[in-house]
């Protein structure tokens, strides 16, 4: 999927590359002694790696339909992720070129250019912001186990004080400064949009029921007070319950996947009992109300248009295709054919099999096929040949656990599937 | 690997890096003393003055000068910006590369490659930025007034001018013969113990013997003379009269016995500084 090149990650990559174009002609040609090449790859690792942790900064805005040009919100992530970590990496290839090259002038000037007297405040400006850099990155780097998810996202804060810092640092001993008012513009804007101005413009809905689907599972019903999201098929919202009698995430903000219609007047979400929030979630108190956020992603995005459909949906994986098949069902037209598997361990965690048996005999455009790994192990070729023989000629959505994905990945590529064919959007913690 | 292993891994060869070079840098700098600005010639501000163009280009920056002709070329301005200035005191366009932004460290360190001397007045005193003459002004003022309020009794320097015995303080003195000043010495007195040892002087028949080459036959000369200084250097002031024999001093007599300026006219310079007292207090 990464492998696509999307409008937004061209516009991400001209961003990425302005500050450096205008500073290039500047910096003069790489030709010289050592110390010349050193202090060129000193500034352009430092116009890169400032440029890119401003530009993490505004992926990171996460505004409804900002994800659809990058192939949804967690690519998106992915992107977040990469250069905030390349950023990270090139400021301290930037500190470290910069001071080696002033090692021909003497080794006192050499520390004199990294740790400069007090009066060259600009310098120190850098470490700061370095050092801001280092103290939200430090829980990635695993010294104490997995970060808990919701105190990491509040010393992630702490990254505007390193963009800041980084940008005023930059404003001080650059030449030109327009580049940096824009990215960091851009940058700390949408810091301030994510948090100050979004958490303000979430929709507000009520839970009108909780229907039990299996054990550890539930839909909830939702319905707006207000006008509620426009949504597709397969995409996912942030769900921020406010019932006070919850015992765990009350006010805090998760992703989970439609699996209404867009057309129907109701969002429903299943939910399956994961961790703290979504156990809790399981009991929520009927007619208290949930703040919701979104929609986000791309799952049914197509690239091949022309082809048939394959889904197979796992576990609570299911959540998207149940949202396509109720699309279908309520008279969406969708190009080619479509085959859904639902893989489930048995006929008790199959929660959604009658209504989607029931969409497929009324529907020719959609087929279902019902999986049991207790009866049959693990899905392999001769099932899916069996049941739907062009599966190889089809585009390919997968949803399911990382391990059921990776299963599939390898059996589908042992078919001469080429990746670009099969979707997947895997939600994991960065 | 993912990407939080590679930048963790970066993150230590980082700090590694930059304790290494701090490290290797504290160790080594024990070695290398800033040169004493007194060890450097004296220029005036007129000699600077004739050194105004690319041809050759002296800056006076913070007391000292620099000849930086060979590096114009490669600075990263126009020539214009940092031949404007040539040939005078340039500390204000050192410490504004821009508006209020100074050069960096590094390229200080680089400006000592180019130093050629000190800036010095018409009398030869260091010529400093204003700011810094203003604060000595003031701590001198704080000394003398503290001095005045000594008793007869606690006062030593009027206790050592009453006995006849020389004062702590800097001294300047001259031989001249034959119509030519020969030797100026300078030189500090401590707890009656020589510091600070210069020639501000030191010529014969028209030859400048502190501006010679060192392939230059008297050049000998010139370094036996700074050896004369550098042996005295912390002795008590009587060891003067060792100048009487200066093979107790300097190393290579051959050369020094060949040439026409003795030890004697060094020590002459030196009573002649002490005759006439002492020309700045401490």
């Amino acid at each position: 999927m990464r492998r696509w090149l999307r409008p937004g990650d061209i516009a991400l990559i001209i961003l990425l590359l302005l500050p450096l174009a205008v500073a290039l002609p500047r910096l003069g040609g790489l030709a010289g002694p050592p110390e010349v090449w050193l202090t060129w790859v000193g500034r352009v690792t430092g116009i890169l790696g400032l440029a890119m942790m401003l530009l993490a900064g505004v992926v990171s805005c996460r505004a409804p339909g900002f994800d659809r040009p990058f192939g949804g919100l967690a690519r998106l992530w992915h992107l977040h992720h990469w250069l905030g970590f390349t950023a990270f990496i090139l400021v301290m290839v930037h500190a470290l070129a910069l001071g080696l090259a002033a090692v021909p002038a003497s080794l006192d000037a050499a520390v004199a250019t990294l740790f400069p007297p007090v009066s060259h405040g600009s310098i120190w400006l850098g470490w700061l912001a370095w050092l801001a850099l280092v103290v939200f990155l430090a829980p990635t780097f695993d010294f104490f186990g997995q970060p808990h998810y919701q105190r990491w996202k509040r010393l992630h804060l702490v990254s505007a004080a390193a963009l800041l810092l980084g940008l005023w640092h930059a404003l001080l001993l650059a030449g030109e400064a327009w580049p940096w008012w824009l990215l960091g513009i851009a940058g700390l804007g949408a810091i301030a949009w994510r948090k100050g101005v979004a958490p303000r413009r979430r929709h507000a809905y009520r839970v009108e029921a909780v229907d039990p689907l299996a054990r550890g599972v539930v839909e909830l019903v939702l319905r707006p007070e207000g006008g509620g999201i426009r949504h597709e098929a397969g995409q996912f919202v942030y769900l921020s319950p406010l019932d006070e009698s919850l015992s765990a995430g009350r006010g805090e903000e998760h992703p989970y996947t439609i699996a209404s219609a867009p057309s129907d007047s109701r969002l429903r979400i299943g939910i399956k009992d994961l961790g703290d929030a979504s156990h809790a979630l399981q009991t929520v108190t009927p007619e208290t109300r949930v703040l919701v956020e979104g929609p986000y992603g791309e799952f049914f995005g197509r690239r091949f248009p022309e082809r048939d459909m394959l889904w197979v949906g796992g576990g609570i994986g299911i959540t998207p295709f149940v949202g396509g098949a109720r699309d279908l069902a309520a008279g969406a037209s969708v190009d080619g054919h479509v085959h859904l598997f639902y893989l489930a361990s048995d006929s008790v965690r199959a929660y959604y099999r009658e209504e989607l048996e029931g969409i497929a005999e009324a529907h020719e455009a959609f087929a279902f096929t019902q999986h049991y790994s207790r009866e049959r192990g693990r899905l392999d070729e001769a099932f899916l040949r069996e049941h739907c023989p062009d599966y190889t000629e089809r585009e390919i959505f997968l949803c399911g656990p990382p391990a059921m994905n990776a299963h599939l990945r390898r059996l589908l590529a042992g078919q001469g599937v080429p990746a670009s064919r099969i979707h997947s959007e895997v939600f994991d913690f960065l | 690997m993912n990407m939080n292993k590679i930048a963790y891994s970066v993150f230590i060869a980082f700090v590694a890096s930059l304790l290494t070079l701090i490290s290797v840098s504290a160790l080594s700098s024990s070695e290398r003393e800033e040169a004493d600005d007194e060890g450097l010639d004296p220029i005036t501000l007129d000699e600077l003055a004739e050194h105004d163009g690319a041809e050759s280009c002296w800056k006076a920056i913070h007391g000292r000068v620099y000849d930086i002709t060979d590096y114009v070329p490669d600075h990263p301005t126009d020539d214009e910006v940092i031949l404007e200035w040539c040939g005078r005191e340039a500390t204000e366009g050192w410490d504004n590369k821009r508006p209020g932004v100074p050069h960096s460290p590094r390229a200080e360190g680089m400006l000592d490659e180019y130093l050629i001397g000190r800036l010095v007045d018409e009398e030869g005193e260091p010529v400093e930025s204003e700011a810094a003459t203003e604060a000595n002004g003031n701590a001198n003022g704080e000394a003398d007034s503290d001095q005045a309020r000594l008793s007869p009794a606690e006062d030593e320097r009027l206790h050592r001018a009453l006995l006849g015995l020389p004062l702590d303080g800097r001294y300047r003195g001259v031989f001249g013969d034959g119509g030519e000043m020969q030797v100026n010495v300078q030189f500090d007195l401590r707890d009656g113990q020589l510091s600070n040892i210069s020639y501000r002087h030191l010529a014969y028949r028209d030859v400048d013997y502190r501006r010679l080459d060192e392939d230059d036959d008297l050049y000998p000369v010139w370094v036996q003379h700074q050896q004369l200084a550098e042996s005295l250097e912390g002795q008590p002031l009587t060891a003067i009269f060792a100048l009487y024999e200066p093979e107790r001093l300097a190393e290579d007599i051959d050369g020094y016995s060949g040439a026409t300026l003795r030890g004697n006219k060094v020590h002459s310079a030196f009573r002649d500084a002490l005759n006439r007292g002492v020309y700045s207090w401490p």
